[in-house]
């Protein structure tokens, strides 16, 4: 790939998605968007970058930025977010009335998260479920697909899922396993780029938010990029709402609007004052 | 080495390939080829503190196994049991739980399996 090009590529990356491609890094271009060059038949990555270029928001656009982000995730990842959703989130937000309570797995990838969040809420709030309002939003549409479709591989549900949970929630059908209604009806997903300027006004119908996770994304984007993610997700949450993201994704140093709260030995985030 | 863990399955190579697994996160392994090799195994080791548990093996098979481990003197140390098992359905689950399993794989397995079973159970290992 030649210079300009990948140049291109790194802007183009950094300004759609926050995703960051160190200079080093010409490989990770070639490994992840070697197969999208041949299925659009093109010469070689320079061309697809040119292609880019004159169609910055077009599918193949979207293609690369896919290609380009990790989905991985599982349910229950890391687990300790969800005992912290358990035991100090949501008898929190239980507190005050009956009113709604509105969740949001922002970067939701293929819904593994939002749907841990609703077996949680269900576990934790049998009967109050129809109070809470949870939603998966992601840049990757193909992402958003599976996760609305609520379908898992069998290999998918038994990473970080307690087989207790897979037998009161899903229902099977050889390999493959569904969510029960009941949970996929708690969750909506929709598409929503966490670096666009336009993020608030595309959440408000869902919010303001109460709590919202936001994991293993920010860790991808260059320090001021999480700065600003963490400014509009603010925007759209409520004054005392929480916020989880992974462990080293917000650097550490002053934020006035927030307040780190220790939950064992790891730490949550409480908006203290709205922007 | 974060203690004795017991590898039980009828089948050679999912003894070989799960033990290694198990030794890579730093277990002492010991392999028996039925249930009834696995309780004289556990006589023999009443410290072991996790059984990888097949269902379908000759002699003894695991549910057995499991239900007559589970029977013992509740003062005694018991055993945690994660099942691992071609048997994949929500019944053979719910059997199992029931019984008194811990935790329930459906083969084929991988490392990352593994391991999402043993955080789930608070079991400490090699990271
Ligand atoms: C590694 S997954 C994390 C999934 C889940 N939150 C978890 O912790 O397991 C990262 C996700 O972030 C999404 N993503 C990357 N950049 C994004 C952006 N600018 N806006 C929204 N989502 C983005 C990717 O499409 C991917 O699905
Ligand atoms: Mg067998």
């Amino acid at each position: 790939m030649q210079e300009p090009q990948f140049e291109f590529m790194r802007e183009f990356l950094l300004q759609q998605s926050g995703l960051v491609v160190e200079e080093s890094k010409m490989y990770l271009l070639r490994t992840r968007l070697q197969l999208l060059v041949r299925e659009h038949g093109l010469a070689d990555l320079n061309a697809l970058a040119d292609k880019i270029k004159v169609q910055r928001n077009g599918e193949l656009a979207n293609q690369v930025v896919d290609a380009m982000t990790t989905n991985e995730t599982l349910f229950f990842r890391d687990q300790y977010p969800f005992d912290a959703l358990r035991d100090v989130m949501l008898p929190e937000c239980t507190a005050n009335n009956g009113s709604a309570i509105r969740i949001w797995s922002a970067a939701s990838s293929t819904g593994q998260e939002a749907y841990s969040i609703a077996m949680t809420v269900a576990e934790a709030l049998p009967g109050a479920a129809k109070r809470v309002h949870i939603v998966g939003t992601d840049i990757s549409e193909q992402a958003l697909q599976k996760a609305a479709s609520g379908k898992y591989s069998q290999i998918e549900v038994q990473r970080g899922m307690p087989a207790r949970l897979l037998i009161k929630y899903f229902e099977q059908d050889g390999n493959n396993w569904s969510l029960k209604p009941e949970i996929c009806n708690m969750v909506k997903f929709k598409g929503a780029n966490l670096v666009s300027p336009g993020l608030a006004a595309d959440m408000r119908a869902n919010g303001p938010f109460d709590i919202v996770f936001c994991r293993n994304v920010l860790i991808y984007f260059a320090v001021d990029a999480r700065l600003e993610v963490i400014d509009n997700l603010a925007r759209c949450m409520r004054e005392g709402g929480f916020l989880v993201t992974g462990a080293a994704e917000i650097p550490r140093g002053q934020h006035s609007e927030w307040k780190s709260v220790p939950v064992g030995n790891r730490n949550l985030w409480r908006l203290v004052k709205k922007p | 080495m974060f203690g004795k863990v017991m590898v039980v399955d009828d089948a050679r190579v999912v003894r070989v390939s799960l033990g290694r697994i198990m030794k890579s996160l730093d277990f002492e392994v010991l392999k028996c080829e039925d249930g009834q090799q696995a309780l004289d195994t556990l006589r023999e080791h009443p410290d072991v503190k996790l059984v990888m548990l097949d269902w379908n093996m000759p002699v003894m098979n695991g549910y057995d196994f499991l239900v007559s481990i589970r029977e013992m003197d509740e003062h005694k140390q018991q055993p945690m049991v994660i099942m691992v098992t071609t048997e994949a359905s929500i019944p053979s689950m719910m059997k199992a739980l029931a019984a008194g399993a811990d935790e329930y794989v459906m083969k084929p397995f991988d490392i990352e399996m593994i391991k999402s079973k043993l955080d789930l159970l608070g079991v400490a290992y090699q990271q």
